[in-house]
């Protein structure tokens, strides 16, 4: 019992507050709402998810939302200069990848502790987002097929589900069925006997990063093609509310790890949350106060890796 | 028997600390190898090149009647040479199996892709486990669930893993009650037994003449003495490495 409690009682309250916005939120339940709600989640779900590998290795990652603006910008920008949007998709995964790359890189090589290293690289993609831009946002023109990407849909459900169930499913299987997923989990659980093991434990930080970034890559051209538009800081919101859904997912699951189903359900949870705070007539920075709550309270209830990796400064 | 591991003449400082001067180890296959001496008489430090953590300033190292230089910790564990540091090396919050397993796991193909083979890694553990004459059933337990002998088993099954030829074991029983050094006596008995060669630093003597078949005592980063612990009495191995102190 006290178990069950411990690796669904979040999960729970999460389900709590849905059955409550469906009956006491006016138009929650509502198809446009509810595809609304999915559609947050899916960009909030993808980024989790990337954070969460960084995570796992025990690193932080607070540069995912800043390297998804810059992404975003640098696809945005080729497709409105008529670059074939495949590619333009592909420049914005690159330039997110490797920003991710180069976190793990200042972490593994240059041994800047993650939180101050993704700090840093949070600031100079936000800052190179607003040079590509000049502090403007591409809008107007953008091709039909790139808008349709996710914006359509595929028997009736919109593709952005899609792309998160695919994202979230293949992390899935990757952090808990694949010998990378273990060993990306020894890392951060006992660095030192994962090396003395013989796993790469760099080359696990490393990749840890790395998807991160690449998450982040997904998650802008995801973004631009919804929302056709690409704006420096477009992404901005989803640090917090990223790191909130992981945090809450530590909570679920397997309490006090990081796991992918836990931040699904996290970013679920959050997104639920700050829409029905909308729908329920709630003031904007009420949000804001419900994410810190949720930081604050999920790490005290699970602590330990999240501690460990911000005390590594 | 042969002798599988030869140190001659190990050197090694540490900055202005000589560590080590000139220290010697002969260990004969299949003998469980004593080594002891007092605080700071360089027992680690030798554990540390023969398992490949350090590299040497001077000396030879062989192995099995090759002469090796070991990179790093992977090196000595493919040559068969497996240490247990006190800490143990275990990920408290993983599971038996996936502690045992560690950076060797085991995989399948499903649809082409390897994957994890839990089912195969929970019974290897087990085999393992049993070997040692352990009867831990739950191999999905986390580590941090054990007592500290059950830990110090875990630790061995993943050198048996290796298919470690020797086994190093820096102080396995410093932390332990009387009932927990009992097993891992125990469990050294049983690798013995198994024909796995153990080298077994400690400072505990009666654990030293209850288990070792030879000695070697270091004193101020030298060898002063090797020898059989047959007839030697736990008071007489201290005053021995006391007089070594003296002298
Ligand atoms: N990394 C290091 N840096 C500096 N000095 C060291 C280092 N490691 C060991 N020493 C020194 O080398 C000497 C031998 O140390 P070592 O740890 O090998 O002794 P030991 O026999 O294992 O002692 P103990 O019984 O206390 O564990 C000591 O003087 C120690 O202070
Ligand atoms: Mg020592």
């Amino acid at each position: 019992m006290k178990s069950f409690v411990a690796k669904y009682g979040t999960a729970l309250a999460g389900l709590a507050v849905l059955i409550f916005l469906v009956i006491f939120a006016r138009n929650f339940a509502s198809q446009a709402n509810l595809l609304n709600v999915l559609k947050q989640t899916s960009f909030l779900t993808i980024l989790s998810v990337g954070f969460t590998f960084a995570l796992i290795t025990s690193e932080l990652d607070l540069s995912f939302a800043s390297l998804c603006s810059l992404a975003a910008v640098v696809t945005g920008g080729l497709v409105h200069a008529e670059i074939a949007w495949p590619l333009a998709a592909l420049a914005g995964l690159g330039v997110a990848l490797a920003g991710g790359a180069l976190n793990g890189f200042l972490v593994t090589a240059i041994k800047v502790p993650s939180l101050i290293a993704t700090l840093g690289t949070a600031s100079i993609a936000g800052g190179v987002a607003f040079m590509i831009t000049g502090g403007v946002a591409f809008v107007g023109r953008w091709d039909a097929t790139f808008l349709s990407l996710a914006r359509g849909k595929l028997f009736g459900i919109p593709t952005l589900i899609f792309f998160m169930a695919a994202v979230v499913l293949i992390a899935w299987f990757v952090a808990n069925r694949t010998k990378l997923g273990v060993h990306m989990l020894a890392t951060g659980e006992a660095q030192e006997a994962a090396h003395r093991a013989g796993i790469a434990t760099r080359r696990m930080k490393l990749i840890g990063l790395t998807l991160s970034g690449l998450a982040a890559g997904i998650a802008a051209v995801l973004l631009v093609s919804n929302l056709s538009s690409a704006a420096p800081q477009m992404a901005g919101d989803f640090l917090m509310n990223g790191i909130a859904a992981v945090l809450l997912g530590m909570t679920m699951f397997q309490p006090g790890r990081p796991n992918i189903a836990g931040s699904f359900v996290g970013a679920l949870t959050i997104a639920v949350l700050a829409n029905g705070l909308v729908l329920l007539g709630a003031p904007y920075y009420l949000q804001d106060i419900m994410l810190g709550v949720i930081v604050i309270g999920s790490v005290s209830v699970s602590a330990s890796v999240l501690k460990k990796a911000a005390f590594a400064v | 028997m042969t002798d599988i591991l030869v140190v001659r003449g190990a050197v090694k400082s540490y900055g202005a600390v000589q560590a080590l001067r000139g220290a010697d180890l002969t260990v004969a296959r299949g003998e469980v190898h004593a080594l002891c001496g007092d605080n700071g008489a360089g027992k680690s430090t030798l554990i540390k090149l023969v398992s490949g953590v350090e590299s040497p300033d001077d000396g030879t190292l062989s192995v099995a009647g090759r002469e090796a230089r070991f990179a790093g910790p992977h090196e000595a564990l493919a040559a068969g040479i497996a240490t247990i540091h006190q800490d143990l090396g275990l990920a408290p919050r993983m599971t038996i199996y996936q502690n045992i397993y560690m950076g060797s796991e085991l995989e399948k193909r499903l649809l082409g892709i390897p994957v994890l083979d839990r089912a195969a890694m929970i019974a290897g553990a087990q085999g393992f486990l049993k070997q040692l004459g352990s009867t831990l059933d739950d191999m999905t337990a986390p580590v941090e669930n054990l007592s500290g002998g059950q830990r110090q088993a875990v630790a061995i099954c993943r050198a048996l893993r290796w298919k470690a030829e020797i086994i190093i074991m820096d102080e396995p029983t410093a932390a332990l009650g009387v009932r927990e050094t009992q097993q891992v006596l125990k469990l050294i008995r049983m690798l013995k037994a198994n024909g796995v060669t153990v080298i077994l630093v400690s400072h505990n003597m009666n654990d030293v003449v209850a288990v070792a078949d030879r000695v070697t005592i270091l004193q101020g980063g030298r060898s002063v003495q090797a020898r059989a612990t047959d007839g030697l009495s736990a008071d007489a191995l201290a005053r021995l490495i006391m007089d070594e102190r003296a002298a």
